[in-house]
């Protein structure tokens, strides 16, 4: 009997060992799971980098470089000292208060994202916490996504510091309110709508877009962009190829931003012990993704090739195919992915031109394909996903997605993008911080702002793209 | 278009994609193939009517 028992013990602590052991690597594999997304949503900033500095002129190359590495340098710490907080503090609405799920509201975000009093040891080392580092990590990766995408209309002619306050508003501030309402299990657009939006086209995508848009318009178009009848002259970019693989890079580095979307299994903090989940709660796998972004990415550059035959298009179109499928990646079935992407990247060249046709001068499109697109993608899954539950448990005590939820959550991701975008740069157009001086825009920015030469073999003597069309 | 009968994450322990059971997945397949072929042909024209304009 006593040595049955001390064989039962021995076995016990071999189990609680192998359990233990297993644990340990669960969360490791966690850590390194969010980790490794990091690096891969910074390539899309080494993508959005190439991409705006291809599609500059080539006075212009270096400063639009230089505006995009300060967006990305200062949407990090500002997301650190407010962004993350805020996404904890406001699923609810502005009151701050608590919701369902209980990980939101005011007081908690204080307790867990804050630099400073207690809260401090979730946002710095800490051996017992595997987890808020990496989280921060790839939403300030998010954030700085959403910077990148409103830098790149607004090339050629923006003030540095007034670009670099506007991109702080958008990345941590107005993105972040868009998140916490719609892209977290107590959001309200989740819990009162039933709005999915798994992989951000609304919240990331089309508020980014907006904001853009806001910002355009007040900026106004680059000099020599419009005639005087109000058409419009295209301006090349120097470097179509270079443009066309930061395209690519944008892409390989969405892989990365929508991994980052999934939340893994078996922590504290998973939804299940032995399924991954998204942000609401609802199963998913990376399977699913694989599936559903290659054929998104497939419909989106066959759609837009179709009636373009530009590369630039056709790698917007490949963007505009994920983009248009984002919300739904969870849950399409691939063919239809493929059908709904090979519809964007067919609307996207003729939305463009509608906007261009209106005094816009969005130099890279980034209205259209983040902006119109990620809407487009937001309602499209209001009329495929219709009555999937939009959290975990069962309908009626969760919301189902819905055409109308769907809606809803455009026009507020809209207006969150719209709003901000118009009124700060509104607010920096007074004082004389947003757009550079006609003189400096005519000389070239990189004169006035970079003591450096992007091709300086290639002189100053040598003809370069005319500002305007009249030199 | 939830493919299980019950609207309930708790049922599902299989496929989950919309449509799954019925005609979508097909008819939606059957769509894309199409989508491919007709962009194809359609390529190939252009293409060559623009190519026959610098025959001399």
């Amino acid at each position: 009997m006593e040595e049955q028992i001390a064989e039962l013990a021995a076995k016990l602590a071999e189990l609680e060992a192998a359990s233990g052991g297993a644990a340990v690597t669960n969360t490791m594999f966690a850590e390194a799971y969010y980790y490794l997304t990091i690096p891969l949503m910074i390539i899309i900033h080494a993508g959005f980098l190439a991409y705006e500095m291809g599609s500059s002129r080539l006075k212009n190359v270096l400063s639009s470089g230089v505006k995009n590495i300060l967006a990305f340098a200062f949407m990090i710490p500002t997301f650190y000292f407010f962004g993350w907080y805020l996404y904890w503090a406001l699923p609810t609405g502005f009151t701050g208060s608590a919701g369902p799920a209980g990980i939101s509201g005011g007081a908690y975000a204080a307790s867990i994202a804050l630099g400073w009093g207690d809260s401090a040891q979730y946002m710095g080392p800490n051996i017992a916490d595997n987890a808020s580092g990496v989280f921060f990590g790839a939403f300030a990766m998010f954030a700085a996504t959403t910077a990148s995408i409103m830098s790149g209309a607004v090339i050629e002619r923006i003030q540095t510091i007034g670009f670099i306050i506007l991109a702080v508003v958008l990345g941590s501030f107005a993105w972040v309110v868009a998140a916490a309402w719609g892209w977290h299990a107590d959001g309200w657009l989740v819990t009162q709508w039933g709005v999915h939006d798994f992989g951000a086209a609304g919240l990331v995508h089309a508020v980014a877009g907006f904001f853009a848009l806001g910002v355009l318009i007040n900026l106004g178009p680059r000099i020599g962009k419009f005639n005087a009848d109000g058409t419009a002259n295209h301006i090349p970019g120097h470097n179509m190829p270079l443009t066309v693989v930061g395209l690519m890079l944008i892409i390989v580095g969405f892989w990365g931003f929508l991994m980052a979307c999934v939340i893994v299994p078996g922590e504290a903090w998973s939804w299940y012990g032995d399924k991954m989940a998204t942000i609401y709660g609802t199963p998913i796998t990376l399977s699913a993704l694989s599936f559903n972004i290659l054929m998104a990415m497939a419909g989106g550059i066959i759609g837009s090739w179709l009636f373009t035959r530009d590369p630039f298009w056709m790698m917007s179109g490949t963007l505009a195919g994920i983009i248009s499928t984002a919300s739904g990646l969870d849950i399409y079935f691939p063919a239809v992915a493929f059908i709904i992407a090979f519809s964007a990247g067919i609307i996207l060249k003729p939305c463009a031109d509608w906007l261009e046709n209106r005094g816009i001068d969005d130099a890279v499109g980034a209205v259209t394909v983040h902006g119109t697109i990620g809407l487009y993608g937001v309602i499209m899954l209001g009329i495929f996903g219709a009555g999937y539950p939009a959290l975990q448990g069962v309908a009626g005590e969760v919301p189902t997605i819905n055409l109308l939820g769907q809606i809803v959550g455009a026009v507020v991701f809209f207006l969150l993008g719209f709003v901000p975008g118009y009124g700060c740069s509104w607010v920096l157009n007074k004082f004389g911080m947003l757009r550079i001086r006609e003189g400096a825009e005519l000389a070239g920015m990189d004169l006035v702002k970079v003591p450096a030469a992007g091709y300086p073999e290639w002189g100053g003597d040598v003809p370069v793209t005319p500002a305007h069309p009249a030199e | 278009m939830f493919p299980y009968e019950e609207a309930s994450w708790s049922v599902v322990d299989g496929a989950m994609f919309m449509g799954w059971g019925g005609a979508l997945p097909g008819i939606a397949t059957a769509i894309a193939a199409i989508i491919c072929v007709a962009v194809l042909v359609i390529g190939q024209r252009s293409e060559t009517a623009k190519a026959k304009a610098f025959d001399r």
